[in-house]
């Protein structure tokens, strides 16, 4: 029997609809109350340190865990209190409390550059004392040396932040709601993805009825695995660390290296297994056949493709016995894998092209035919924004943005920003924004933009790589609109609402950060993950940022035109053979995520999503499987985001009790 | 169309095959077999989207 063919849009799209419990309402209200926004700051401000620190910790922050944590208790208190927690007031929460939680990782970056400009890597890379002052202070100023964030010192790379910060919502708000009122009201284009997010909110809410549901259920099993799973992973290690010098890991963290093990039979192979088992509830919700042929891909990369024909021709030259994983993925990368992995990322980029211009064209020529078109007008109560304010806002903060930028780097020649931000950033979000609304998801990207930029401006300065460039996308943020539009929570308030927090947040997130990085130095062996990725980390940013210099660097010679070409061609050979043979075009993103990477880093997530395909979906139904997912995977983030908080609270305790001398 | 493209995709892969194995992979000639993928992939794609639209008309016709 012949297999049909199937659109990549349809069956994106079929997939969404496994998560869309329900249509939309067209009655707005306000979300935004008093218990609202003290109950996000609430919570957001009590897992934020936990977030963080989970995040040096292990490498997940388990920051989704805060806002589901704060929807839950909130539709606890109302139903204890006879009251009803209204759908408005939930996705607000839920927006609040994610912003309040996230805060603290906006200073991530202050972190990682005060690590960097004081390692080995950047000394014999000699960009350490090129790095700008607007980014980190020097390696030997007192507001390094003394992990403070509060220093004199940091008030300047703080400011540049908190300038650009400004300015960057004054353009996401505007450009998003104007692309918003384009693509959703004007082109009336459906957003597939956007009732998966509402239906969090929409389904919570349900519970302050009288009757316990199944949701609280679901997530209070969620909770206790992820407690379970917490308590063994973070929080033994972590607590041992408060009162060891060695802290105790039941399992390694964040892997287990099986390298060394398989060169026997499998040179310049890679097999790290990672123990982080959260990742299962991700393989739950990840469509089963990116998974499956991601993981397949990925053993016969390590396997076959790696020791039987890169080894074997001495295209991986550089491997040697006894390497660990980070050792051989370096090595590996500088030999073929990096100059493979841009090939392939031009092709995802012309593969989106090639399914979104015959979708416009399609749309055009729809709209033709039926002789439809939306308007302007906007519902009744939505609170919308004169567009010509949203255009003076937009042209107001990237204005301002270029000259910052302009003041960072002023040898950077002007014409490529204004490029970037005028005819760019409008077209690529445009581009985008159109996607989302058919196909839920970004198909358009072009890869290595900023590198491409440098080169075509021949300008060889460091500083111009820790600079922000104006080539952004707001076509993404155009779904949340719709979501808001969904639930039926006006846009004024949504608005209101961040910029009530913003300040706070702000304020909260570097005191925070501040103490965080005040318990231990940040890599140490207080954080394992940082430890482990941040020294790899800090080479692989050396090669980028002198990858022009001198035009002779190690990352230049490391790319060849040949292995590019390869990764190239090879993705779209892929591709089409998958669409020659009417095979789910799932498998091309699954196979092209899997090749080159190591197996041993997907085991989890194979092992969530071989589950919930073989048996929970047999077992509960796919309707109700999909329905469960949400709320199970915020009940285990929210286990896991517990303990994270309660071991910070206990470290930073001890901490402070043992700072005294005497 | 469904049968051109098809036919392109088939050449453009079995193309890249032979450069690799028989020309050394050289990088002209890997991105002469790209072109002649890109012109079968955006095909492919033409003749799926436009061919739903014809289908819908029709049945909208209906």
């Amino acid at each position: 029997m012949a297999r049909e063919r199937v659109t990549q849009a349809d069956e994106w799209q079929a997939w969404a609809q496994r998560y869309d419990i329900e249509g939309g309402i067209r009655t707005f209200e306000s979300g935004l109350t008093v218990k609202v926004f003290i109950g996000a700051l609430f919570v957001g401000l009590l897992m934020m340190p936990g977030s963080i620190y989970l995040s040096y910790v292990s490498g997940e922050s388990g920051a989704g865990a805060a806002p589901w944590v704060a929807v839950i208790l909130f539709t606890e208190l109302a139903r204890r209190s006879f009251t009803t927690a209204r759908r408005q007031e939930l996705y607000m929460l839920l927006g609040l409390t994610g912003a309040a939680v996230g805060s603290g990782m906006q200073y991530r970056s202050f972190i990682w550059y005060a690590y960097f400009i004081n390692t080995p890597q950047a000394a014999s890379y000699e960009i350490a004392d090129k790095i700008p002052a607007w980014i980190v202070p020097a390696g030997d100023s007192v507001g390094v040396l003394t992990r403070s964030l509060l220093h004199p010192d940091w008030f300047l790379p703080i400011a540049i932040y908190l300038a650009g910060k400004l300015l960057g919502t004054l353009r996401s708000v505007s450009a998003q709601y104007i692309l918003f009122r384009l693509t959703a009201d004007l082109e009336r284009l459906p957003y597939p993805m956007a009732p998966i997010t509402a239906q969090g909110a929409t389904a919570l809410a349900e519970t302050t009825g009288k009757e316990e549901t199944w949701r609280w259920r679901v997530f209070s099993i969620g909770s206790m695995a992820g407690l379970i799973w917490g308590f063994l992973y973070i929080g033994v290690p972590s607590l041992t660390g408060v009162m060891m010098s060695q802290p105790i890991q039941i399992l390694k963290i964040p892997w287990i290296d099986f390298t060394q093990s398989i060169e026997g039979f499998a040179p310049t192979g890679v097999f790290a297994f990672r123990t982080d088992f959260g990742q299962m509830l991700f393989g739950f919700v990840l469509p089963f056949p990116i998974v499956m042929t991601e993981f397949i891909t990925a053993m016969a990369s390590q396997f076959i493709l790696n020791p039987q024909i890169l080894y074997r021709y001495e295209i991986l030259h550089q491997w040697k016995p006894g390497l660990d994983v980070r050792g051989v993925g370096l090595f590996n990368g500088l030999d073929f894998w990096m100059s493979y992995g841009m090939g392939k990322a031009f092709s995802l980029a012309l593969v989106g092209m090639a399914a979104s211009i015959p979708m416009l064209f399609k749309l055009q020529r729809s709209k033709k035919t039926a002789g439809e078109r939306g308007s302007f007008a906007t519902p009744p109560n939505r609170g919308d924004f004169p567009i010509w304010l949203m255009g003076l806002l937009w042209f107001v903060g990237m204005g301002g943005f270029v000259w910052l930028i302009h003041w960072m780097v002023p040898n950077f020649p002007l014409s490529f920003l204004l490029g970037f931000a005028f005819l760019y950033t409008p077209l690529n979000s445009y581009i985008t924004a159109r996607t989302f609304g058919v196909l839920g998801r970004d198909l358009f990207d072009i890869p290595y933009l900023h590198e491409i930029t440098f080169i075509l401006s021949r300008y060889e300065e460091i500083d111009i790589w820790f600079a922000p460039l104006p080539d952004e996308d707001y076509g993404r943020g155009t779904q949340s609109w719709r979501v808001l539009e969904l639930t039926g929570t006006t846009f004024t308030s949504n608005l209101a609402g961040t910029l009530l927090i913003m300040p706070i947040l702000i304020v909260s997130g570097i005191v925070v950060m501040h103490f965080i990085w005040k318990i231990a130095p940040i890599p140490s062996a207080q954080y394992p993950f940082a430890q482990m990725m941040w020294p790899i980390n800090a080479t692989n940013e050396c090669l980028w940022k002198t990858s022009l210099r001198d035009g002779n660097s190690q990352m230049l010679q490391a790319i060849r035109g040949d292995y590019v070409s390869a990764g190239f061609t090879s993705s779209l050979a892929i591709y089409g053979m998958l669409w020659v043979f009417k095979l789910p075009s799932m498998w091309f993103y699954g196979i092209i995520g899997g090749i080159g990477a190591d197996p041993g880093s997907m085991i989890a997530r194979l092992l969530g999503a071989v589950i919930g395909r073989f048996y929970m979906i047999k077992r509960f139904g796919m309707k109700r499987w999909y329905m469960f997912n949400p709320v199970l995977a915020a009940g285990f983030a929210c286990g896991v985001g517990l303990i994270g908080m309660g071991t910070v609270a206990i470290a930073l305790v001890s901490k402070a009790v043992i700072v005294k001398p005497f | 169309m469904e049968k051109v493209a098809t036919t392109i995709i088939i050449i453009g892969s079995f193309l890249w095959l032979f450069i690799v194995i028989a020309l050394d992979g050289r990088w002209q000639w890997q991105m002469f077999s790209a072109l002649v993928l890109t012109i079968g992939i955006f095909c492919a794609h033409f003749w799926e989207e436009l061919r739903d639209t014809d289908s819908t008309k029709e049945s909208g016709d209906e």
